[in-house]
């Protein structure tokens, strides 16, 4: 493991299986991620960049290869732990908001506190700063279905941000928005980079977002056409 | 973490409310059948006991029979001979005969029971009736009579009061009581409304009869019940031949009629199941479209950190509330439904009574969460081993 070093992909393949026949989205894809970095990760539609993140980020078990996350081999781990340690890990951010229906924007935030044992009074003490930070105060108590698509986007940074992770991963965090409001979740996405030293992958279409990436990878029929070749070893 | 998944598990059966309220009611309908007819079919058993008990453990009834339509006829030697058998305490012979009675010029046929008028007791202890108006004999008194309810208010145009003055077969009787109505019993008994009562004495002055029609023995003790009975009929039968009496201890009656009562359970409990199980593939169908529709709310938690074990434990606790709830309410609900179904069976005139005990209650509940559990467990399986970006990605 190479010091910075927050994600290291080795030789990682994904075969799914369909009716008896073998459909390969991931081709042998290595890569590393350093501490702190901004990456995004481009390609054409059914290229494999959806895969790759749900492999990357211990959704998706690979058929083969080796994946490590903060010195950690997910690969080598049971699905429980892999749940607890995701939960933990990584915060998730996806196209469609993934937002619970039911849940206000307060309960929506701590729902990934509760799952993972934070304490009552400690989650709501959290979740109203974090809705603090993506300046939803006047929005806790309203609903999905009361909110405006970028404001949902918002929230779920939020969601993302409950547990602390040090990895932030987008999955096209601004296909669902319009320009203005992807605009201001990309600058929440920036800062948090920026300021908190967050690693942050966005998986995205944009190519204006992901130029704006200090490492690009570009895949294409699931291998690594551009980029990942970068070797962490500052800090 | 524990208090935390119930507590979470409660907010979302609230969140869902319709949904929550639907599957509900399939368990409140399931459990309700079950404890209204558990409840009534307990209340029978109840009655029944009740019934047999006033006669007492000890009590022996002999009945003499006939052979070939010529009943036995038992005189006062057999009746000391009976009293000779060791282990018989006491015995009460009752003479019945039947009669005209006539009140106001109007005249009616009517049944008679006579015993002597120090043993009168016997009738109100072993619950053969119960003096509704007036009172019961206190001595000898051979113009004393007590008259059963349908003959005091249905047969004449006026009805008789208590202290009016009757004939009976032309010999003048006043009437010193009158009986309550009984319910018709399940193990059987007198119909007390169309019969009149009156110490032997009284009897003696408009009949001969010196045979009794039954006879209630009281044993020594309850361990010799049975062995005394068997030597009451030992007695009559060698003086008269085989099958000549009929011999009943209070428990052979109350075998019979637990068995009659046992196969009405049974039959009961059959229709209660089918309930059940109707209900129980509601709970689980209700329980499988919710696990449908929540896929994507199962990867999100999968997501978020949520293990196998923790996405099957709020599932799982969810079905259970479910079935706690669904259960209090149906026990309610049985319950309410068994006692009006007594209500109204009173009033028909059967001896009705919806019980409740503990057993039933524990019973009704745990089998609601049981069921709840079990339906909502293989759909709650199915939503943990979901893979979380399958899930996630469900439409």
């Amino acid at each position: 493991m190479v010091k910075g070093e927050v994600v290291r992909l080795e030789d990682v393949k994904k075969i799914y299986e369909l009716d008896g026949i073998n459909i390969p989205a991931l081709n042998g894809v290595s890569f590393s991620i350093c501490k702190g970095e901004y990456v995004s990760i481009m390609g054409p539609s059914g290229s494999g960049k959806t895969t790759l993140l749900d492999v990357m980020t211990t959704m998706m078990k690979p058929t083969a290869g080796k994946i490590f996350i903060e010195g950690k081999e997910t690969t080598k781990m049971s699905n429980a732990e892999l749940a607890s340690f995701r939960g933990k890990k990584i915060g998730f951010i996806f196209q469609t908001f993934n937002l619970l229906p039911k849940l206000n924007a307060l309960e929506n935030v701590m729902a990934p506190m509760w799952i993972n044992g934070v304490p009552r009074d400690e989650r709501k003490k959290r979740a109203i700063a974090l809705l603090e930070q993506v300046e939803l105060s006047d929005r806790m108590y309203n609903r999905p279905n009361q909110m405006s698509g970028g404001q949902k986007q918002r929230v779920a940074i939020a969601r993302a941000l409950a547990l602390q992770p040090n990895i932030i991963v987008a999955d096209e965090p601004t296909g669902n928005l319009d320009s203005k409001s992807g605009t201001l979740v990309m600058d929440i996405l920036n800062n948090l980079h920026k300021k908190e030293g967050k690693t942050l992958i966005v998986v995205t279409h944009d190519a204006s977002i992901g130029k704006k990436a200090q490492q690009q990878i570009i895949i294409k029929d699931g291998k690594i056409v551009s980029g990942g070749a970068k070797v962490c070893n500052q800090l | 973490m524990v208090s935390d998944v119930i507590i979470e598990s409660l907010k979302n059966l609230r969140r869902e409310g319709l949904r929550t309220f639907l599957t509900l009611i399939g368990v409140v309908i399931g459990i309700a059948a079950i404890v209204s007819m558990v409840s009534i079919g307990a209340g029978l058993g109840v009655a029944v006991e009740s019934q047999l008990d006033a006669l007492g453990a000890e009590t022996i009834l002999v009945i003499p029979a006939g052979i070939q339509n010529i009943r036995t006829t038992l005189t006062d030697n057999d009746l000391r001979n009976i009293e000779g058998i060791s282990g018989v305490d006491s015995l009460v012979p009752i003479y019945s005969e039947s009669g005209v009675l006539e009140f106001n010029g109007e005249k009616i046929n009517v049944s008679i029971s006579a015993t002597d008028a120090r043993d009168a007791e016997i009738f109100d202890s072993t619950g053969y009736f119960d003096v509704g108006e007036g009172r019961n004999f206190e001595r000898n008194e051979s113009t004393a009579i007590l008259i059963g309810n349908e003959i005091a208010y249905n047969y004449f145009e006026k009805p008789i009061n208590v202290r009016k003055q009757v004939t009976i077969n032309g010999e003048e009787y006043k009437v010193i009581g009158i009986l309550k109505a009984q319910p018709a019993a399940f193990g059987g008994g007198p119909d007390t409304g169309n019969t009149v009562f009156m110490p032997l004495d009284g009897l003696k002055r408009i009949s001969d009869k010196e045979n009794p029609g039954i006879i209630f023995v009281t044993a020594t003790g309850k361990d010799v019940v049975t062995d005394t009975a068997d030597a009451i009929k030992k007695l009559i039968e060698k003086k008269y031949g085989e099958g000549s009496v009929i011999v009943y201890t209070t428990e052979q009656i109350l075998e019979q009629v637990n068995m009659l009562l046992g196969v009405i359970t049974i039959f009961i409990m059959g229709i209660a199941s089918i309930s059940l199980i109707v209900g129980g593939i509601g709970i689980m169908n209700a329980m499988v479209t919710s696990v449908l529709e929540r896929t994507k709310e199962i990867g999100l938690y999968k997501a978020i950190g949520a293990s196998n074990r923790k996405v099957l434990s709020i599932f799982l606790l969810e079905a259970g509330f479910i079935g706690l709830i669904g259960g209090i309410i149906g026990v309610m609900f049985g319950f309410g439904m068994a006692a009006l179904i007594a209500v109204f069976g009173g009033a028909s005139g059967y001896a009705l009574s919806a019980v409740i005990t503990p057993e039933i209650i524990l019973g009704g509940l745990g089998f609601a969460i049981i069921i709840g559990m079990l339906s909502g467990f293989y759909p709650a399986l199915r939503a943990s081993r979901l893979d979380p970006v399958e899930a996630l990605r469900y439409e």
